[in-house]
């Protein structure tokens, strides 16, 4: 079922039909269905963005917050811009809207004590998007990957939005990270940062095309 | 039999005795209606100009299209636009290809060079005309026996979506157009829809195959192999290569980045190929390209496209058609392709070629990006509104005297760059400030540094 949906979305979105309003249930549905079963398809997302832009009397507020959310739980991709951009100047002013964009800020800048404090006073819109909490939390695991060396062990459960022994074990064990007793060790970041040494390499290929020039 | 030499060799001459256009428009309108008569010279031009077309000669017809129509352009009509469909069809025998064609010339002359621009109706007939174009083009059963010359058909379908971009400027213009024009707009709502842009585009684009044709040519195979009837034709790949640069612009007037880059898929941007000769088209996909890649975050990328692109286009100068007309808009692009990069290198400081370095540290840019090195938000906002392409609304409102629109596309899409800026500037300060520093103090320090090897050397030559 869900299946033959992305085919025939597929299919909508690969030629002009993907401008036809006629399709937009079609593709709301399956927007619908993305939140419902931790599935995301960002082309097709935008492309109901697009129709919006089109045609701003179908203008559904609330799918447009399904995929702003959806956009969010694949940071650090810039998802979240390519929609922002297309969203029509007028319905930037929505408060809901508004709200999933500062969410989307305060994530951005890693502020994730912030983000989860707005989230947890929001349950009914960010719940409705399935796995919601976890996409964010793979977010987080994969910025305090390249940041800590260690990270103490109340400020890692912290971070993940205030979670239990348990559920950080689990977080902690699929990263591959070593619990430390109050500590947790992340890797040896020594490894990683290192003074970069930028050499200019000049290949025959890049040469090619200016000895044809000159 | 007339050959094109008559105009290269004083055959304007013989045409002196050709009263000019008083100036006074009152008059020459009159003028016009009672008296006019096509000179002598602009009649063989457009019998022999249909022949070439006719028979295919398309490097004859490049010539008369890119030499002999500005010349007889700036001779008989410099203060008129080119005369009437009505009193060429005679001329040509009505050549219905011909006219389209002449036609096409005729609106792009008045979009250019008639100030104040077109009015509505030159508006409506030039996108009817288009339509007249593509339909015969794209509804043949079997491909149509026209050869047009790549550098005119990069221009048909670049100027198509310029005359939609440039509709869509001067119906968001409300409060500066009468009501005159304001009912003539009103009551003509298909004309210049975005959707039978994208229509166009797109049809062009499948009739071609030529996303099929660049795909196997990235692979190293043969084109034509996946061409199909239409593809392996001149015509209908180039109008289908052209499209593409006209989806990637048309989408990035709308500010969709994703699509606009997706459509170039399978195109190496870099690389010489069949498709990379005109050159205000090469100039053209990385302007835009560029610019998605910045909006998209992918900096990296914009600096490799935007510096080659600035390189390709150091070193080819004087390759460009001397039609000054093309050279502004090239000249404009390159400039905004730098600022382009200057945002970008403050962004994401890196190493780029040392011609271009060089020009970045001559003129202002590099006060500018030294000002946005140190936060200077309203130096980013200039900086980004001069080098950003026109933003359209896709979905004007109808018109009313007094609002206006149109401004807040470009508001908008300056709104979305500017909150990317507030997270790199205040909050991700470390990364940058870090990258900087360390790059003006390793300068810094090996300089001292040979200073004061140079000095030692100086000690030691000192005899005592």
């Amino acid at each position: 079922m869900a299946e033959t949906m992305r085919q025939t979305v597929a299919t909508i979105l690969k030629s002009i039909e993907r401008y036809n309003p006629a399709n937009l249930q079609t593709l709301e549905r399956y927007v619908e269905m993305q939140s419902r079963e931790n599935t995301y398809d960002l082309e097709a997302n935008l492309a109901v963005l697009k129709l919006y832009q089109f045609n701003p009397e179908n203008f559904n507020p609330d799918i447009t917050c399904q995929i702003l959310l959806k956009a969010l739980t694949n940071f650090p991709h810039t998802d979240f811009t390519l929609c922002k951009c297309l969203l029509l100047e007028s319905v930037v002013e929505n408060e809901t809207i508004s709200q999933i964009k500062y969410l989307a800020d305060i994530l951005e800048q890693c502020d994730f004590a912030q983000f989860w404090n707005r989230v947890h006073q929001m349950p009914e819109l960010c719940n409705r998007i399935s796995s919601f909490h976890d996409s964010i939390r793979k977010f987080v695991c994969h910025v305090v990957g390249i940041t800590f060396q260690t990270i103490d062990k109340s400020n890692l459960a912290n971070l993940l939005g205030g979670i239990d022994d348990v559920s950080l074990k689990h977080w902690v064990k699929k990263y591959g990270w070593k619990d430390e007793g109050n500590l947790i060790f992340i890797a040896t970041q020594d490894e990683n940062i290192k003074t970069k040494n930028i050499t200019e390499k000049i290949e025959f290929e890049h040469l090619a095309p200016l000895m044809a020039i000159l | 039999m007339y050959s094109s030499d008559d105009y290269n060799e004083g055959g304007y001459e013989s045409y002196g005795d050709y009263e000019p256009h008083t100036g006074d428009p009152q008059y020459d309108l009159e003028y016009d209606r009672s008296y006019y008569q096509m000179p002598e010279m602009v009649k063989k031009f457009l019998v022999y100009f249909r022949n070439m077309i006719t028979e295919g000669m398309t490097f004859e017809i490049l010539n008369l299209y890119e030499n002999t129509f500005p010349k007889l352009t700036e001779q008989y009509f410099e203060n008129t636009p080119w005369p009437d469909e009505k009193e060429v069809a005679p001329v040509v025998d009505s050549d219905h290809v011909f006219m389209i064609l002449y036609k096409e010339l005729y609106f792009r002359d008045i979009y250019a060079r008639v100030p104040g621009g077109p009015k509505p109706e030159q508006r409506f007939l030039s996108f009817y005309n288009y339509c007249d174009l593509f339909n015969y083009i794209l509804s043949a059963e079997t491909p149509v026996p026209l050869e047009l010359p790549d550098q005119w058909l990069w221009e048909l379908i670049d100027e198509f979506v310029y005359q939609f971009q440039s509709f869509a400027q001067y119906r968001s213009r409300t409060s500066k157009l009468s009501q005159a024009e304001i009912e003539a707009l009103n009551s003509e709502n298909k004309a210049w829809d975005v959707l039978c842009i994208l229509n166009v585009l797109h049809s062009l684009v499948d009739k071609s195959n030529i996303k099929k044709q660049l795909e196997v040519y990235a692979a190293g195979g043969d084109p034509d192999s996946v061409a199909g009837e239409f593809g392996r034709h001149s015509l209908y790949k180039m109008l289908g290569y052209f499209s593409l640069v006209g989806l990637l612009r048309l989408h990035s007037l709308l500010g969709d980045y994703y699509q606009a880059i997706k459509v170039l898929e399978n195109i190496e941007l870099h690389k010489k190929s069949q498709y990379s000769h005109v050159p205000a088209c090469q100039i053209s996909t990385s302007y835009y390209v560029g610019f998605a890649y910045m909006m998209m975050r992918r900096y990296a990328d914009a600096i490799r496209t935007l510096s080659s692109a600035l390189l390709y286009m150091q070193r080819t100068k004087q390759l460009f058609s001397s039609r000054s007309y093309q050279n502004d808009q090239i000249n404009k692009q390159t400039e905004q392709m730098y600022h382009l990069l200057a945002i970008c290198l403050v962004l994401h400081p890196q190493c780029v070629d040392e011609s271009i370095q060089q020009v970045l540290r001559e003129k202002n840019y590099h006060e500018k990006m030294f000002k946005m090195q140190y936060g200077d938000l309203g130096e980013f906002e200039s900086c980004f509104t001069f080098a950003c392409p026109k933003f359209l609304s896709p979905c004007p409102p109808p018109i009313e005297p007094g609002s206006n629109y149109g401004r807040d596309a470009v508001k908008h899409q300056t709104q979305v760059f500017m909150d990317e800026l507030d997270f790199y500037i205040d909050n991700d300060m470390i990364h940058i400030a870090d990258t900087k520093v360390a790059h003006r103090y390793g300068d810094f320090f090996i300089r001292k540094l040979l200073k004061f090897e140079e000095l030692n050397r100086k000690l030691h030559h000192i005899k005592i």
